[in-house]
């Protein structure tokens, strides 16, 4: 009891420290967040104000109340109800006391933190072109913004949740459509295009937040003229892909986004885009200072991918250890079960870990029908992993799965269609998951763990010792980061395909996640047997819920 | 079919004492995978030689096989079936063998040998949903030849590769609680096994024990006899040694003269390899080389082998372009080949000619025979290979 009273003191000294410490007239007393407290927000102790809580794209605190020793007594805080028509991945967005989150489908809720009473809700209906997803919304300027399934980015009134402005983002409402977070950056919204499977090109686009007024566009395939554009045959590059949609880091010391862009296209079809096909499947470093964002350099991670495999863990910057010495990093990791480690300044590769099984990936699908591992929802996705200073690992989750794979002689583009030139492979055997944690100093696994179910809930870590993470079969549990145990878990009974986040409300630190039903990409057929898991059962398939937890 | 069941060799158990069962005995997890590996391959084999008939005979083999392989913890399982091995799964095993805090020599080897099991379960799957009796079959020999990946290959000198490959050449030969000593000098006990960085260089037995403590799979390239003690040297033997800080009996360089040198692929070849052998061979034939969860493939040591065994440069483009990578055959381009064949041939210190090294097979090559280069100096004096740029 002492031991918490002390916990508190020290950790509102810490939050005091922060508000007088920051840049002037920011911290908790400012009404939003503007450009020096974005640029502050990886070490806000209370809030959690971009998907993954700072522009270096890592989920990661230093300090906090819940530590590995106490971890063990979480207990469930509050729990919110939220539209179910499809899985939730949204990435929890906190500020002063409010908690803004979306649906699959897009409405958008500002609740209460500390008691998950609903303040507001925003409906709203699109059209949906292939599935429903939504990863979260931005904050800035008395402003919520979302990025929609029917290519519009709206700004809503924080206060009231009533649109202040709606504007059509997407270029082609036909194939593209918006999942990810639009992230704030100056006095711009950086947002990617998800068009990559559909016979789109991918692109980068900034919009004024004031008014959603497009500022520019950066195309991740090089047109005529362009370097990079002699990597496609023909007019390949017309219909290649390389969409923007998993999220993206910023370091504002060197105005420079980290983003990656997707797989190429048609997908499984590999013989009419002869070439590496750039930019996809690559990482990608923009200088965005001036008026048009300027390339500083790109790595192909899987050059002429013909798998699907694109690069879906969002960039994480971080400086690690290798060898002795300490290095700015970056760190991206693909569907095809590659874990990869980039010099942040020049991209030169430090390490490829393997952190899924991998299998005939260098045959290109065919007709008769190939194995291949991972499946295309395999290795690492879109929520990414954590860094942790403290033990110089990376935490990031993966999926065990192999499929058979098939492609046809020609791919026709029909717009609003898949444009796959073949067939989203098949699972076939088990389908499985790993946490992992990579030693980032020899590159090689600290621990591993082999778990029963998939695993893409992304990795938040503390400072003091503790990992979270979900998997598909709604265990949302806590790792020992040293040594790998289990410290603490909790069954929510729904899928898990969304990152945790944790903040501070009425002083007590809490963790949340959300969980809901498991959508097409990771309908898993034990869920139907209500499919046991560490704790209780696959029992509430058809909820969708905001959970949060707290020490008792 | 039949034939690569044969080929599975049996297991390397030595030492006799019951493993102790409190830390997590990785040999004996190899051991109970192949068990039940073997058993899924019965029950494909019985089938297949048998006079079944009716589907649904050949269903039951099919899911007792998955159930072999899976386990009771996989939702392929189906329990009512029956299980001929352990319930645990190959899979099972293997994936407590991955479970670890850091990596060996042999994970690897584990790792390959998952990708296969893997492989061969999604066979399994198939054939369970096929209608028609050759499809059924397709799948079953397709999971049968996957299967054989994961054992390895039995060569004269021992298995190679997979989870035999592994007992015999790294650490994962020695069971709890037994002797461990350097690989890189002789030993002075028996029995006990050599080790250096995590690759198996020997095991030594005492000689009055060796005539019935030689297991029968063992890989053994050479044996000696020290004293009281038999050292049988493992099929990588050469390989571990490279590893040792000193040059030791293993690598002893004997130069053979030879006249003419040939020169057969180019430099832009040989560089453009660089890039296809770390992407598609490092993971089992070593940064240096040497070999890790494959044998070395370049230096003193491969080329004497290679002279030894009379190998032209017509062996070795059939071996690069049909066999390797041995998880995965024939999955490259023909130029990735023909680059990564250059590459190995600049690393064992071939110098560049002026025609490529061909992508289709050509009778030209059968007549270069393999083995150490006279009058050229090796850039790794010690390990006999050359730096390729
Ligand atoms: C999954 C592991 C693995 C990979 C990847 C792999 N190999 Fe091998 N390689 C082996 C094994 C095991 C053997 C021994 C097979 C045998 O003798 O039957 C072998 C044998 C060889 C040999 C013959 C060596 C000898 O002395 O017998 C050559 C040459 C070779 N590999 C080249 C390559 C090249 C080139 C690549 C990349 C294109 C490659 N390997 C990829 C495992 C592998």
């Amino acid at each position: 009891m002492s031991q918490r009273v002390l916990a508190l003191t020290i950790l509102s000294v810490f939050v005091a420290t922060i508000s007088v410490a920051g840049p002037a007239g920011v911290g908790a007393q400012s009404a939003w967040p503007t450009a020096s407290v974005y640029a502050a927000a990886d070490k806000d102790a209370a809030n959690w104000i971009l998907p993954a809580r700072g522009y270096s794209g890592n989920r990661y605190v230093a300090g906090g109340q819940i530590t590995a020793a106490n971890v063990g007594t979480l207990k469930k805080a509050w729990t919110a109800n939220v539209d179910a028509r499809g899985p939730l991945e949204t990435a929890p967005i906190v500020w002063n006391g409010t908690m803004y989150v979306t649906s699959s489908h897009n409405d958008v809720y500002a609740l209460d933190a500390q008691t998950g009473a609903v303040k507001w809700h925003f409906p709203y209906k699109p059209h949906v072109i292939a599935f429903s997803a939504n990863r979260g919304v931005a904050l800035g300027d008395g402003k919520v913004y979302e990025a929609t399934l029917d290519g519009h980015l709206i700004a809503l009134d924080a206060a009231t949740g009533k649109p202040v402005w709606n504007v059509v983002a997407a270029h082609d409402l036909s194939n593209t459509f918006y999942t990810m977070q639009p992230v704030p950056y100056k006095n711009m919204l950086l947002l990617g295009a998800s068009n990559g499977d559909w016979g789109g090109i991918g692109y980068l686009s900034a919009f004024d937040a004031a008014t959603g007024k497009r500022l520019w566009d950066w195309n991740a395939i090089p047109g005529p003229g362009e370097p990079g554009h002699n990597t496609w045959s023909g007019d390949s590059w017309k219909r290649g892909g390389g969409a923007i949609w998993s999220g993206l880091a910023i370091d504002p010391a060197t105005e420079t986004v980290y983003v990656d862009a997707g797989n190429p296209q048609p997908d499984f079809l590999g013989t009419i885009r002869k070439g590496t096909n750039l930019y996809t499947n690559s990482m990608i470093a923009l200088d965005v200072s001036g008026a048009k964002p300027k390339l500083k350099w790109y790595h192909q991670f899987i050059p002429h991918d013909t798998h699907d495999w694109d690069p879906a863990m969002p960039p994480v910057l971080f400086t690690g250890t290798v060898n002795g010495a300490s290095r700015n990093l970056v760190a991206a990791g693909d569907k095809g079960g590659n874990f990869w480690v980039l010099d942040a300044g020049t991209g030169a590769q430090v390490y490829r870990v393997a952190v899924s099984t991998q299998k005939g990936q260098n045959t290109e699908p065919n007709r008769k029908g190939n194995i291949a591992c991972p499946n295309t929802n395999g290795g690492v996705e879109f929520n990414g992993g954590s860094y942790l200073r403290e033990t110089n690992a990376f935490y990031v989750p993966s999926v065990d799965q192999c499929g058979i794979w098939k492609s046809q002689g020609t791919a026709t583009y029909v717009s609003g269609q898949f444009y796959l030139g073949g067939a989203f492979p098949a699972q076939y055997g088990p389908s499985t998951g790993y946490m992992n944690a990579v030693d980032i100093g020899t590159g090689k696994f600290l621990w591993r763990k082999h778990l029963a179910y998939p695993q893409i809930g992304g990795a938040l870590s503390t400072s003091t010792g503790v990992v979270f993470t979900g998997g598909v079969d709604g265990d949302f549990a806590a790792y020992d980061a040293k040594g790998g145990n289990v410290l603490w878990h909790y069954a929510t009974g729904m899928t898990i395909q969304a990152p945790a986040a944790t903040y501070v409300a009425g002083e007590k630190q809490f963790v949340v996640v959300a969980a809901g039903p498991a959508g097409v990409n990771f309908a898993d057929p034990r869920f139907s047997k209500g499919a046991p898991t560490l704790e209780g059962k696959y029992s509430h398939p058809t909820s969708a819920v905001i959970t949060a937890f707290t020490l008792p | 079919m039949r034939t690569i069941a044969l080929s599975l060799v049996a297991v390397l158990v030595l030492g006799g004492a019951a493993p102790a069962r409190s830390a997590p005995d990785d040999h004996a997890g190899a051991i109970a995978a192949l068990a039940d590996m073997r058993a899924a391959i019965a029950e494909i084999v019985r089938i297949e030689d048998g006079y079944a008939v009716g589907h649904a005979a050949y269903l039951r083999a099919a899911h007792r096989a998955m159930n072999a392989l899976v386990g009771r913890r996989d939702d392929g399982y189906a329990a009512s079936f029956g299980d001929p091995g352990d319930g645990v799964g190959t899979l099972g095993h293997l994936d407590r063998m991955l479970d670890q805090t850091g990596s060996s020599q042999w994970t690897p080897a584990v790792q390959g040998a998952k990708a296969n099991v893997l492989a061969a379960a999604a066979n399994l799957q198939s054939a369970l949903g096929q209608k028609q009796m050759e499809d059924y079959q397709a799948d079953l020999t397709r999971a049968l030849a996957s299967l054989a990946l994961v054992a390895g290959r039995s060569t004269e000198g021992g298995v190679l590769g997979g989870l035999n490959g592994a007992l015999a050449n790294t650490s994962l030969a020695v069971p709890v609680g037994a002797s461990v000593v350097s690989g890189c000098a002789a030993p002075k006990s028996a029995p006990a096994y050599g080790v250096v960085a995590g690759k198996l260089a020997y095991v030594a037995l005492p000689r009055s024990a060796a005539a019935t403590a030689i297991p029968a799979g063992l890989g053994v390239s050479r044996v000696e006899l020290l004293g009281d003690t038999v050292v049988l040297y493992a099929p990588l033997a050469r390989a571990a040694a490279a590893s040792c800080s000193k040059v030791s009996r293993l690598q002893r360089t004997r130069v053979v003269a030879r006249t003419s040198v040939p020169a057969p692929y180019v430099a832009a070849q040989a560089h453009a390899g660089i890039k296809v052998y770390a992407r598609a061979c490092l993971q089992c034939h070593g940064a240096d080389l040497q070999g890790t969860a494959g044998p070395g493939v370049a230096g003193t040591d491969f080329l004497k082998n290679a002279q030894q065994n009379k190998w032209t440069l017509s062996e070795l483009r059939t071996t690069i372009f049909e066999n390797m990578p041995f998880s995965n055959p024939g999955s490259l381009t023909p130029k990735e080949y023909a680059d990564v064949t250059a590459f190995l041939l600049a690393a064992n210190c071939y110098p560049a000619g002026s025609t490529p090294f061909p992508a289709t097979a050509s009778p030209a090559l059968k007549t270069v025979k393999l083995g150490p280069i006279p009058g050229v100096k090796p850039t790794n004096a010690k390990l006999g290979t050359c730096t390729v740029r």
